[in-house]
């Protein structure tokens, strides 16, 4: 099975144990073997690409020219992270001028990106590389077909000629645990994340708009694959009850933590206690 | 509803009349020049980029028209505008375009402009500095969560000089050192 460079960003370690270890254990049983990037740099978010356009190139170049070294496809759990990757790449390699300056200051750290490295999501190695037949061979304990409603988040989705991700990925992978996917109106709407900093009521309404999308279709539970769109749906859950007087009351796990279960790991493994709203209930949902 | 409204005095405008004598010709070119500009003036203004905005609704200058306010020139307006700042980022105006004007990376070029002339939320600034001190945006604060699931306690391989070194030579340092 192949290696990879992962790398792991700041906000999934920081935020999200429970994301990475699940990640970890999935990946380790399917064979994939997920090696973490050493020395490598914070992404700076879409925030630092509005400041510092330059700055945020040369910050990814790095990492990027840093993954180049060895070869093997950089993969990642965050939306946020693999968006600032894949854009940056994108880019570089199609403005020579910027690929240059940006070379330059690479040199002084003794690096140089060639634009050869691949970016990849997890989920997306995880479909391609292991494939569904492959994992479904390890389900032990499917869901009994409990309605789980997908975020895929913005900047795994787009821009599609940028992030080349197909938007059925995850659809198949919750399939494949014996859940059914609930669709909703607004499965490609925003999160909000990304404005929480600047107008946080506005950020509020944009994660209420998605979960009262999801619960309305059907959904019992909701699965995300970033830290940040898990922010916005998990957590603001709690707020929600202060701001709108709502309580959805819906859990939101991240992608691999159903996938773990399904495969018969324990809720201590995958982290189960640290979801903000109590996702215990999924337990309820497997078969013996 | 057979009443009609009184047709006289001056009539209603939607928008403020332009003052020609402001408009700044070379903002369009500037925008043109920087990342994803280039299809720019391919704009023909149908809006379906404000149609397909989740926020747009309770924006003073929709995206069509900042496109637009670029394109006459009307830097002032839109550098200073928290509209672009309000961007979401989720690329769905950019995905719909028929023009395939890349509109979310030109909003993104455009508060590289206002960053530049110090245009920029407090937010914003708050960041910069935690990034040029921290050299990255979360720290691990319970590290005993991250043991309890047997992964390394620190973030692993995260490198945080390299980080600051390269962003207080680049406009996050002038952004963090101006305040």
């Amino acid at each position: 099975m192949p290696s990879y460079n992962l790398y792991m960003g700041c906000s999934v370690p920081a935020n999200y144990p429970n994301y990475e270890a699940s990640m970890i254990r999935v990946a380790e049983v399917l064979g994939m073997e997920l090696v973490y990037m050493e020395d490598v740099a914070c992404c700076g978010s879409p925030n630092l690409r509005a400041m510092d356009y330059f700055g945020w190139l040369v910050v990814n170049a790095r990492t990027l020219a840093i993954g180049e070294k060895n070869g093997y496809d950089i993969v990642t759990p965050c939306n946020g992270c693999f968006g600032s990757l894949k854009d940056v790449l994108h880019h570089l390699k199609h403005d020579p001028e910027d690929l240059a300056l940006v070379n330059k200051e690479l040199a002084k750290m003794d690096l140089e990106l060639k634009g050869s490295i691949k970016v990849r999501h997890f989920v997306e190695a995880l479909y391609t590389d292991v494939g569904i037949e492959e994992i479904k061979k390890k389900i032990t304990k499917p869901l009994d077909g409990v309605g789980i409603a997908i975020h895929y988040g913005c900047h795994l989705l787009r821009p599609a000629d940028v992030t080349e991700f197909t938007p059925s990925i995850l659809d198949e992978l919750v399939e494949v645990t014996g859940a059914t996917v609930i669709e909703y109106p607004l499965w490609k709407q925003c999160c909000g994340a990304t404005v929480l900093p600047i107008n946080e009521p506005l950020a509020i309404r944009l994660a209420r708009d998605k979960l009262k999308s999801m619960t309305e279709y059907g959904a019992v539970f909701a699965t995300v694959v970033c830290p940040a769109c898990g922010n916005q749906l998990d957590l603001q859950q709690l707020g929600l009850r202060d701001s709108y007087n709502e309580d959805y009351n819906l859990p939101i796990l991240l992608y691999p933590q159903i996938l773990a279960l399904a495969m018969g790991m324990s809720e201590e493994e995958v982290g189960l206690e640290l979801n903000r709203v109590s996702a215990d209930s999924i337990l309820d949902h497997l078969s013996e | 509803m057979a009443e009609t409204k009184n047709k006289a005095g001056v009539p209603e405008t939607l928008i403020e009349p332009i003052e020609m004598s402001s408009l700044d010709a070379s903002f369009r070119n500037e925008i043109h020049s920087m990342p994803n500009g280039e299809e720019l003036s391919a704009c023909f203004a149908c809006s379906t980029c404000t149609a397909a905005c989740p926020i747009a609704n309770q924006w003073k200058y929709k995206p069509h028209q900042l496109i637009r306010m670029i394109i006459l020139g009307m830097r002032d307006e839109v550098l200073s505008s928290s509209e672009i700042w309000e961007c979401l980022t989720c690329f769905q105006c950019q995905e719909r375009c028929p023009q395939n004007v890349r509109v979310t990376d030109i909003f993104f070029d455009c508060k590289n402009l206002a960053s530049e002339r110090g245009d920029i939320p407090s937010s914003i600034v708050s960041l910069a500095k935690e990034l040029l001190e921290k050299g990255q945006l979360y720290q691990v604060t319970a590290d005993w969560e991250r043991e309890d699931l047997e992964l390394e306690p620190e973030v692993p391989g995260l490198s945080i000089e390299e980080v600051k070194s390269i962003l207080k030579n680049t406009r996050t340092g002038k952004i963090a050192g101006d305040e």
